[in-house]
């Protein structure tokens, strides 16, 4: 059996690995690589702070994400989250601190500056337009066109031949036609959408806010999948998540927020679910 | 012919067309129709037509009567496809009576005061229409103030300044023939000029709604602003070119209201921008945005010219037009929110519940076979 990808990330069992080893609970067993000596982040943020009026978001937040790796960001309402990764993706300045892309330090002017960058943000609700179908979707704000000097119509062909694309990149088995309609698609396919548009598109780092949040179980594996796709096509992927589980199971880093602050971080194989959970109970 | 097989009856799986019955075809070629947002006013075209027809089967079924009708749709139709594109857009636009007016007014005082010749007028009226719907557009977007405000404030302006202007008295003046024959004229068979305007924006229209950037970030706009915006379409830049539009529309039928009655007077267009609401409803756009149709407008316009001629040849008091044109306003809009939604969420009949052959096609040849997952692994947590 292969894998789309199959380069890394050897998938989970299929029976369930209640029964493996002890201390593994329930998420696969999963060698985690040490970060590269030489390795640069694709984005790295320096002791960034930002407060609202007299509220403090964040404090003195680094973090890094690399290519080819999944870094979770895990934390309470309220611990600083968003606000991260709405500096991340150009919604708003720090504060204080900087950011570096690639090893450069970068100012996003706003979320279009970052976009250029290739930092594709998949916010929690609001990926799709209802009334759009699928290819004008994905095509949204790149629209391929056809024609001559300032008389431009849309390439239908193309789009419909981009979406297609974007999917299977994604090995989303679209079973329906491109024609269909957002209001028809389920949560789960609304992020299989939003993720892949943000991959066809060439990011380099692709941040998700709380993707599984309103899915059902297996919807939610699905979008897991994809988030190890991206990985394996050697994407840095900052995945957002309440869910402890599902940031085990994909992530190679962890980062727990609490109170505006970096409380913890670790790398995948030195945590397990149970220490996680206790971790952030006791700091948030 | 062998392409002309699929007429009718959608052609993107064969195999299925083969195996339906032709009860599910009507079937589903019905649920197509329904589910296209011009079925409610072709529908109201349909049954006018025939009510009237019956009603006046002299008078109305006549070459007559079908002048009559486009010349009123016609200008009322070219303001209702701005205030359409608009409402897609996620917008409205109260200004665009007062819009007509004061544009109407621009062009007289050209071709009078300042003797230019109507080619130049005409098109510096429709000039100063697109500044008048920037304006709305700019303070729309600066502001972050609802459209509807913004327009009601403009509306009274602009209205206002008409009526300071022209002393509330009608000015009159020569219109050469060639301009009047070329806006409004009667044509072959006696058809106005302004039919063939009409169309020709509705065409024009059409296709920059369906097949532009511009028409689908104009949808997207309506739909999702935030997502467009997360997208990076410039939704600000959409918003004041869509107001630009709507009133270049309104300065267009305004022009073609000053060659047809050579005039212009304090109360041209007024309570024209909840007119071509109407249209725009009846057309099938929906009063939320997102989604509607060029289209539908054109068949609304002509619906609301039919009404208007089709009661004054049924000897009906003039009144009547009012609350009958009310009465399909909201039946119009009962069924585009009740019956269209239930459509939109409904399933291809059996036969027509294939995929995309071409995906198919395309996921076999690149064989995607992902191990069984593992869902239970994913359960529970919070």
């Amino acid at each position: 059996m292969s894998t789309v990808s199959g380069t890394s990330g050897s998938p989970r069992s299929p029976t369930g690995d209640g029964g493996a080893k002890p201390g593994e609970s329930q998420t696969r067993p999963r060698k985690i690589q040490p970060i590269a000596q030489d390795a640069v982040p694709v984005i790295e943020a320096r002791n960034i702070s930002k407060a609202f009026g007299a509220t403090t978001a964040l404090v003195d937040v680094s973090l890094k994400a690399y290519a080819g790796r999944v870094l979770a960001l895990l934390g309470d309402n309220g611990a600083g989250k968003s606000t991260l990764i709405k500096i991340l993706s150009g919604v708003f300045p720090p504060d204080d601190g900087e950011l570096l892309f690639k090893g450069r330090p970068v100012v996003f002017a706003n979320p279009a500056a970052a976009r250029e960058h290739g930092i594709a943000t998949v916010f929690q609700d609001l990926a799709v337009c209802e009334l759009l179908s699928v290819t004008r979707n994905v095509i949204l704000g790149r629209e391929p066109t056809k024609g001559f000097g300032p008389f431009r119509w849309l390439d239908m062909k193309r789009a419909d031949e981009m979406a297609r694309t974007a999917l299977l990149q994604l090995g989303v088995r679209w079973e329906r036609g491109l024609e269909e309609r957002g209001i028809n698609i389920s949560g789960g396919e609304r992020q299989s959408l939003a993720i892949a548009r943000a991959m066809y598109f060439g990011s380099s780092l692709l941040v998700l806010d709380e993707p599984t949040s309103a899915l059902a179980v297996r919807q939610a594996g699905r979008v897991l999948d994809h988030i190890e796709h991206a990985r394996d096509q050697g994407q840095a992927v900052i995945l957002i998540t309440h869910n402890f589980r599902h940031a085990l199971s994909v992530a190679d880093d962890l980062t727990v927020l609490a109170q505006g602050r970096v409380a913890a971080h670790f790398r995948r194989d030195e945590i397990e679910l149970e220490e996680l959970t206790e971790l952030v109970a006791r700091v948030g | 012919m062998a392409a002309d097989m699929g007429k009718g009856a959608p052609a993107e799986s064969k195999p299925a067309e083969k195996r339906a019955t032709a009860g599910v075809l009507i079937g589903e070629a019905l649920r197509r129709f329904l589910l296209r947002p011009e079925s409610t006013s072709l529908a109201a075209l349909v049954i006018l037509f025939a009510v009237f027809s019956y009603l006046s089967p002299d008078l109305f079924p006549n070459k007559l009567t079908y002048i009559s009708i486009m010349a009123v749709a016609a200008e009322l139709g070219i303001v209702s496809i701005g205030v359409t594109l608009l409402m897609i857009g996620g917008h409205f636009d109260l200004s665009v009576g007062a819009v007509l007016g004061l544009t109407s007014y621009v062009c007289v005082v050209l071709l009078r005061d300042a003797g230019l010749p109507p080619l130049i007028a005409g098109p510096a009226a429709v000039a100063v229409g697109a500044m008048l719907g920037a304006v709305n557009g700019i303070l729309v977007v600066g502001f972050r103030i609802h459209s509807f405000v913004v327009t009601l404030g403009t509306m009274l302006i602009w209205r206002g300044v008409v009526i300071a202007l022209t002393g509330g008295f009608p000015i009159t003046i020569d219109i050469p023939s060639i301009f009047r024959d070329t806006m409004s004229g009667p044509l072959i068979f006696g058809f106005r000029m302004s039919m063939i305007w009409f169309f020709a924006l509705g065409g024009l229209c059409t296709f920059l709604l369906a097949r532009t950037r511009l028409g689908n970030w104009i949808q997207a706009r309506g739909q999702n602003e935030q997502a467009a915006r997360n997208l990076g379409v410039p939704v600000d830049r959409v918003t004041i070119i869509l107001f630009m539009i709507t009133s270049a529309l309104g300065a267009i039928a305004g022009v073609i209201q000053v060659a047809r009655f050579a005039s212009v007077d304090a109360l041209r267009g007024e309570g024209m921008e909840l007119q071509a609401v109407a249209v725009t409803v009846i057309g099938g756009t929906l009063l939320s945005g997102g989604y509607g149709s060029v289209i539908g407008t054109v068949l609304g316009a002509i619906t609301f010219g039919m009404i208007q001629v089709g009661l004054v040849l049924a000897g009906v008091p003039g009144h009547f037009f009012r609350t009958l044109t009310g009465f399909i306003v909201v039946a119009a809009v009962i069924l585009n929110t009740t019956v269209a939604r239930r459509m939109a969420r409904s399933k291809p009949l059996g036969g027509f519940r294939r995929g995309n052959s071409e995906t198919d096609a395309a996921l076999a040849e690149i064989s995607i076979s992902k191990p069984e997952r593992d869902e239970t692994a994913r359960e529970g947590g919070s």
